[in-house]
């Protein structure tokens, strides 16, 4: 399977038995990966399996404790990461590291600007920003401040700073993480481009599709060991995600008993607004049942938000009715909202799910300080605290030293891990799930979505709100798609396929004759 | 993985909690050798400024004593800092609220005949009502248009002195001269503790406001909800807390026990309200919380510290040609010192990454 050694003249970066160590903790085993001239070469492999520790070592930004780096076959010593540009290397960061307040020229030439007569020439900066635009088709306004851009424009500007210093082989970390699919598409165009100019590119990725779809090899690590390079086209998706996890994966929709049950949460004709004040929610109603997982899918930014914080008394609705456990929640503040039976997992877990700073056993708490077994005559008995995230660690497969570790040593994933444990543990009758495996990786994502099954099963009534459609699928006994701020449609996930839902996402029929 | 910071641990060399001490510990190094070299400046000796300082903190019981007296007010006020910086929020209007409980329960003193014990009581209740109502206004402005408190407490501390300075100058008026109240009646007075000193039972109170602080936060249930909101806001008020209410309570409790710290001035040491009789207790108090990093039990060390210092520097000045205001240059380094840590912590945050700058 491993494909077989090219010449060194064909090497554009070369890692030979790559180890780093931290403290115990190796977060690289001798890992080699040989990067081809010309060729995408894909590093797959779920949450902390070594792939940003590896690449840091190649960029120069943390040293490694064995092993050796080859770029274009020879012995390289990279101690910061002006060596790695002085070598051909450029990275693309997964957060971008643009300011904000300058134009796209001027991100892109800053530290090395042009001068003329001891100024900057910002004819030159800008001359040549387009210049480099058009030999790759990145298009960009030079002189636009970057503040102005959307996010796929800030990605282009990366990586256009990374070619303005000269790089041959370009590293991007998790480039679509912010992306459209459009927008992905794109990128691959563009990065197929580069290969075929004879640059190289690295791309790290947790999803397969991409892999498939873009790379030409793949190299896959687990628990800090490189497990196996594969020919992209002689390989298969379940084949990767088998080596990524270490056993078999299924992606199939779940085997589901019907189960029917009284309405838990309603909503009828609600409006709301953004933070600008801006209608953010149009006439929404819908209705979730006990027993029955509702998915609200749509692409990012059409109202999903509100529509969790809404429902969980985060923000206050402008118009309309909201009814829990046939308690009128409309406009009723958190703490009352999850007395009504509301369970809750936020979509960004590092701003509302957790508490970083804090142990496993104070995030476990948050929502239930006031209540018995917890605690008693308004004093938190935090032996009983620590008992209840003993067993939550072990129930939820939390991979940490205990109860009493902050939460910031946890890993992404195991964070959400500690999020899920606390609201699954509630016991609420309804659950609502915003997002609930963005940034985790394929192993912990089968468990989660096991554990959703189960709250299903035993009869909690659970709306997911997801902008990965294949989990709507996946999970969902009816789909709704959101799109501007309405529900757009009602789809039966069975039958529906991908076209039609997408359609619908993109607004339905006004979009198809747009397209056609 | 897209995390470098949750996915690599970073290499540590001291356990985590030992952390917090050893920096305070290096900082306490870095600000007395700093204070050194200010006094090799002025050409005196350093060890035998320091040496005289040390004497003049710990040489006899008496000092000892006048060491203490200095850090109580340090005390109180440190712990009035630390509730709402544990809460997420500054006040630092703490000198200003000293100062009108300080006259409140002093107008109670010599305003009004009670039965011993009880007077006191009603004089120390006084003096948190009134710095509770100062903080009233930065708080609701805090909680109802999001004003920064940082700002509004600040300025109402110079409210605070000149309105109590009227207060004593003009209304209060003492037939005869002095910028100072009549004295408080003697069942106001507080309990002494040391024979011949004005160490008072103030000083307890203190001690037992950081001690219920800490329990507070770390056991009850409303604690939990306090420190959640100041760790994570947005968590908090996710789970459920009632974020703007609590900011109201938490600046008042805040006020409330500035307050107690001047009344504990006036009752217990002055028996009077003197125009300016605290000389930036309140300011050392928020200093002694930052330094504690809101810990209630740490503001104590630091708030004796710094009242060592104080005593102390009142026999260097006699003993040596060094001013007394040399001294504040070390709680003035000690800032520095901190901030700076601060500062490097916050770097740490995006280790891995820092490097990273074109």
């Amino acid at each position: 399977m491993t494909a077989a050694p090219p010449k060194d003249s064909d090497l554009a970066v070369e890692l030979v038995g790559i180890t780093k160590r931290f403290g115990a903790f190796t977060a690289n085993r001798d890992v080699s990966l040989a990067v081809r001239r010309g060729e995408i070469h894909a590093l797959i492999g779920e949450n902390g399996a070594g792939k940003t520790t590896l690449m840091n070592c190649l960029f120069g930004m943390i040293v490694p404790d064995e092993g050796q780096i080859r770029v274009d076959g020879r012995a390289a010593t990279i101690l910061s990461p002006q060596d790695a540009i002085r070598l051909g290397l450029g990275m693309v960061h997964q957060h971008f590291k643009l300011v904000p307040s300058l134009t796209v020229a001027e991100n892109i030439f800053l530290g090395m600007e042009p001068t003329r007569g001891g100024l900057i020439d910002r004819a030159a900066q800008s001359a040549r920003v387009r210049d480099l635009s058009r030999r790759t088709g990145l298009t960009v306004d030079p002189d636009r401040p970057v503040r102005e851009l959307s996010v796929g424009i800030e990605q282009r500007v990366e990586i256009l700073k990374v070619l303005a210093r000269g790089a041959r082989t370009v590293i991007l970390d998790e480039p679509t993480a912010v992306l459209t699919p459009q927008e992905s598409r794109d990128l691959f165009r563009t990065l197929r481009g580069f290969t075929e100019a004879g640059m190289s590119v690295i791309l790290i990725t947790h999803h397969l599709d991409e892999v498939m779809a873009a790379s030409d090899r793949v190299t896959v690590l687990r628990d800090g060991a490189a497990i196996g390079t594969e020919v992209t086209a002689e390989t298969t998706e379940g084949r990767l995600a088998q080596m990524m996890v270490g056993r078999p994966v299924t992606f199939g929709r779940k085997a589901r008993a019907a189960t029917g049950g009284a309405t838990v949460l309603s909503l009828r004709n609600v409006d709301a607004h953004d933070d600008r004040g801006l209608q953010a929610l149009h006439d929404v109603s819908f209705a979730v049942r006990a027993g029955e997982i509702v998915a609200i899918a749509g692409v990012d930014g059409n109202g999903q938000t509100e529509l969790a914080e809404v429902i969980s008394g985060l923000r206050r609705l402008s118009h309309g009715q909201i009814t829990l456990s046939g308690r009128d929640v409309s406009g009723a503040p958190a703490d009352q909202v999850r007395a009504a039976g509301l369970a809750h997992v936020p979509a960004d877990r590092l701003v509302r799910g957790v508490d970083t700073r804090e142990t496993i056993s104070a995030n476990i708490l948050m929502g239930r300080q006031h209540q018995a077994p917890w605690a008693r005559g308004g004093i938190i008995r935090w032996g009983i605290v620590r008992e209840a995230a003993k067993g939550l660690i072990g129930r939820f497969d939390i991979r940490t030293q205990g109860p009493d570790a902050p939460v910031k040593s946890l890993s992404g994933g195991n964070m959400q891990k500690v999020v899920l444990a606390r609201e699954f543990s509630q016991e609420k009758p309804f659950l609502l799930v915003d997002q609930p495996t963005r940034g985790v990786d394929i192993g912990a994502m089968e468990g989660i979505h096991d554990e959703v099954m189960r709250q299903r099963a035993a009869g909690v009534a659970v709306l997911l709100i997801s902008v990965q459609l294949d989990e709507c699928l996946r999970l969902a006994d009816r789909l709704l798609v959101m799109f501007n701020g309405r529900i757009q449609a009602e789809m039966d996930p069975e039958t529906a396929t991908l076209d039609e839902i997408g359609l619908q996402m993109m607004g339905g029929r006004t979009s198809e004759r747009a397209a056609e | 993985m897209t995390d470098a910071t949750a996915a690599v641990p970073a290499a540590r060399k001291v356990p985590a909690w030992a952390e917090g001490p050893i920096s305070v510990v290096f900082a306490l190094v870095v600000s007395i050798l700093g204070g050194a070299l200010i006094i090799l400046m002025v050409g005196e000796n350093p060890v035998n400024v320091f040496g005289t300082l040390l004497r003049g903190a710990f040489g006899t019981p008496e000092r000892v004593a006048g060491s203490l007296l200095q850090a109580t007010p340090i005390i109180t006020c440190g712990v009035a800092a630390c509730i709402a910086l544990r809460a997420g929020l500054f006040n630092i209007g703490v000198e200003g609220q000293l100062y009108v409980g300080a006259f409140a329960a002093a107008w109670i003193g010599f305003g009004f005949q009670l039965p011993p014990v009880l007077h006191a009581v009603v004089g120390l209740a006084a003096g948190m009502v009134a710095g509770a109502l100062w903080i009233s206004i930065p708080a609701i402005m805090r909680a109802r248009y999001n004003a920064n408190e940082v700002v509004s407490t600040i300025l109402m501390n110079y409210v605070a002195v000149l309105l109590t300075s009227y207060l004593t100058i003009v209304v209060f008026k003492r037939p005869g001269g002095w910028s100072e109240t009549e004295p408080v009646a003697a069942t106001a007075h507080l309990m002494r503790l040391i024979d011949g000193s004005r160490v008072n039972i103030g000083l307890l109170i203190g001690l037992v406001a950081a001690v219920g602080l800490h329990l507070f936060l770390t056991r009850s249930s409303a604690g939990y909800s306090v420190s959640a909101m100041g760790s994570n806001p947005k968590f908090a008020e996710y789970g459920g807390v009632r974020v703007k209410r609590n900011i109201v309570l938490v600046l008042l409790a805040s006020g409330a026990v500035g307050g107690l710290a001047g009344g504990v001035e006036t009752l217990g040491v002055h028996h009077r309200f003197m125009e300016g009789f605290a000389p930036g207790f309140g300011f050392d108090g928020v200093i002694a919380a930052l330094l504690a990093n809101g810990h209630p039990l740490g503001v104590v060390v630091v708030a004796l510290f710094f009242g060592a210092l104080r005593a102390g520097s009142l026999l260097m000045e006699v003993e040596t040609s060094a001013r007394r205001e040399i001294i504040t240059v070390i709680p003035a380094f000690l800032i520095l010192c901190v901030s700076a840590q601060f500062l490097f912590r916050r770097r740490g945050g995006v280790s891995g990454e820092r490097r990273w700058r074109f």
